[in-house]
């Protein structure tokens, strides 16, 4: 029985409310932040092995986020997903330059987002 | 000039004024004429006369002299019928004093009496020297001759003499008086003809002035108005025809000046409504913007939730929930299209679309569409073909976008046709690519073909209902044709179907990003 753990920043309570009963099915172990700020200050604490960050937050954007949690030795390593609103025009590239190792657009099917949490950290 | 152009008369009264004013003048000059000749022609007869009396008094010393010779004759022929000859000579020596004496001077009359009283004197020794001769007293005739008769001769002669002299000067002063009165006249004349030129020539330059100077002023007012001066106004003192001119240019330009300024206004007016609209716009672009993104996130909930329950994530489904289910999710899918479409279109309304310029393959976009629309073509039992020429290169351009517009393109061809076969085929030419997309739908009405890649433009509402679509994608589409530079077009024949075509470079340059 692993706890691989996984942080979810995002600010809407039914999106943390539908990933976390997702995520109960599965051996993976769901903790939240509900901003920006916050989200950089659980993964310092926490350490997951990975980040679903939303790119619309409160206080700190998930790039901004992103970056900071890439500049700091403690979490330069951990897979990011972001997960961003304007699928269209350049939000993929934004991500990736702020260091996310894969993103989603919004809405993402559940299914999927499941899929590339287990492509990115298998759950055995 | 001033004073001209100020007379409150018409310019034709004017310039019949001055016509009329040289001609006055030369009329003038054409009676100071006449009547110059007609005085010399009275004073040519005076010299006549004069010439006539000189010639008299010349006559008068002829006969003088010729009495003398005849006495002197008769005295050496000792005839006394010699002396006959001497009263002829008498004769005509009186007859011509008398004529000389009518209209004589008095000074002239006295020397003539002296004459005639000398020549009477003369005459009575004439008598007695033929007397003498008759009496054979030759030598008492000879020396009454010198003694009496000879000095009395030249008496008389001598007062004849004076006479002639008289009659000379009279003459010789009468004539230089005429030379005199002539070049006088001669003098008046040409001071006469220079006056009425230069009157002439001050009146056409005066009159002329007057009417030239408010031209030039015209000239003038025009081109500053013509330059957008409508402040300039035209001053002349003119009251003639030219005044009244003058008078209805400024008020033209007056009423040049109130258009202007009310059309300033107005477009002032309009440009404020403009940039009013412009904000507007904008601000609703960025409403329509910031709403969809707010609109996804709930939308990331609610096809979530639908997708785990059919997913089974919450337990078995019971048979009679799963269409419902599935309904939520058809319409949550179809309500997320259109606020996907309605954020593109904000966003290029806004300018702040940009294309995302990277190499991409042309056949891995047709196997994209294929893949994703072909369930929707075999769940309608349509013939579904999506290909590409195999030896196009890699393409440069905003793959994903050209991605979108044919799952429009192809999405829609798939929606409105019922039966048949849906193409999709890309092919190069040149330095372009072709797309093409046809179907066997119910094609599209001759007057629909402009309008179709309008906004909200379906070619019937009822089809709208029927095959819900947007009516945003044909206009989307379109825009991120021209986006690329391209240009895109149909052919459609009503009940048979249409076809979409869209051409864009095959290589985009970066500079060419609109």
């Amino acid at each position: 029985m692993s706890d691989k753990t996984v942080l979810y920043v995002e600010d809407n309570e039914f999106n943390l409310k539908m990933v976390r009963q997702l995520l109960a099915r599965t051996t993976y172990r769901l903790i939240e932040a509900t901003d920006g700020e916050m989200g950089v200050a659980t993964a310092l604490e926490e350490v997951p092995d990975l980040i679903l960050m939303d790119i619309q937050l409160p206080k700190m954007s998930g790039l901004e986020a992103t970056r900071r949690l890439r500049a700091d030795p403690k979490t330069a390593a951990i897979p990011i997903i972001v997960i961003t609103s304007f699928a269209l025009s350049g939000d993929d590239q934004k991500a990736k330059d702020a260091g996310a190792t894969a993103y989603m657009a919004k809405p993402y099917s559940p299914r999927e987002l499941l899929q590339t949490i287990r492509n990115l950290l298998p759950e055995q | 000039m001033h004073w001209v152009a100020a007379i409150k008369a018409s310019v034709h009264a004017k310039l019949l004024a001055g016509y009329l004013l040289v001609t006055l003048l030369v009329i003038g000059m054409g009676a100071m004429s006449l009547q110059t000749i007609a005085k010399m022609s009275s004073q040519g007869k005076l010299l006549d006369e004069a010439h006539e009396r000189v010639h008299w008094s010349q006559d008068i010393q002829h006969a003088l002299a010729m009495q003398m010779n005849f006495t002197a004759m008769a005295l050496l022929m000792r005839s006394e019928a010699a002396v006959e000859n001497i009263l002829r000579e008498n004769n005509r020596f009186n007859n011509t004093l008398a004529r000389l004496e009518t209209a004589a001077q008095p000074e002239e009359v006295e020397l003539i009496q002296r004459i005639r009283t000398a020549q009477g004197e003369a005459l009575t020794t004439v008598a007695d020297i033929a007397n003498l001769i008759r009496d054979g007293k030759v030598e008492d005739a000879m020396r009454l001759q010198q003694n009496k008769q000879y000095p009395l001769y030249r008496h008389i002669e001598e007062f004849v003499t004076q006479l002639v002299g008289r009659e000379q000067g009279k003459m010789d002063r009468l004539r230089a008086s005429v030379a005199a009165a002539n070049r006088n006249t001669l003098i008046l004349m040409a001071i006469s003809a220079a006056t009425l030129m230069l009157v002439a020539l001050l009146l056409g330059f005066i009159i002329s002035w007057s009417f030239i100077l408010p031209v030039q002023k015209a000239h003038g007012f025009l081109s500053e108005v013509a330059k957008g001066n409508f402040a300039a106004t035209i001053n002349v003192p003119n009251r003639d025809e030219f005044g009244a001119l003058a008078a209805h240019m400024n008020h033209m330009s007056q009423e040049l000046h109130r258009l202007y300024e009310s059309q300033h206004q107005a477009s002032q007016e309009l440009q404020r409504l403009n940039e009013q609209l412009q904000q507007a716009s904008k601000a609703k672009s960025n409403f329509l913007a910031n709403m969809s993104h707010e609109l996804r996130t709930p939308m990331n909930a609610i096809l979530g939730f639908v997708e785990m329950m059919l997913d089974e994530i919450y337990g078995e489904v019971p048979s009679h929930l799963r269409e419902p289910l599935t309904d939520v999710q058809t319409n949550g899918k179809h309500l997320l299209r259109l606020i996907n479409d309605v954020l593109d279109l904000s966003k290029i309304e806004a300018g702040r679309m940009e294309l995302v310029l990277a190499e991409y393959s042309v056949q891995d976009v047709v196997e994209t569409v294929r893949t994703s629309l072909q369930s929707l073509a075999l769940e309608k039992g349509l013939d579904f073909v999506a290909a590409a020429e195999d030896d196009i290169p890699l393409a440069l351009g905003d793959g994903k976008r050209i991605t979108q517009c044919l799952m429009n393109l192809v999405g829609n061809a798939l929606k409105f046709s019922k039966h048949g076969r849906v193409a999709l085929w890309v092919e190069q030419q040149g330095e372009n690519l072709l797309y093409r997309v046809s179907d066997t739908g119910i094609g599209i009405p001759k007057e629909e073909l402009e309008n179709i890649f309008g906004e909200f433009q379906q070619v019937d509402t009822a089809i709208t209902r029927e095959f819900s679509g947007t009516g945003l994608g044909l206009n989307i589409t379109k825009k991120f044709v021209e986006m690329h530079g391209g240009r895109i077009w149909v052919e459609s024949e009503l009940g048979k179907g249409s076809a979409f075509f869209f051409t864009i470079p095959l290589r985009m340059n970066h500079g060419e990003v609109t």
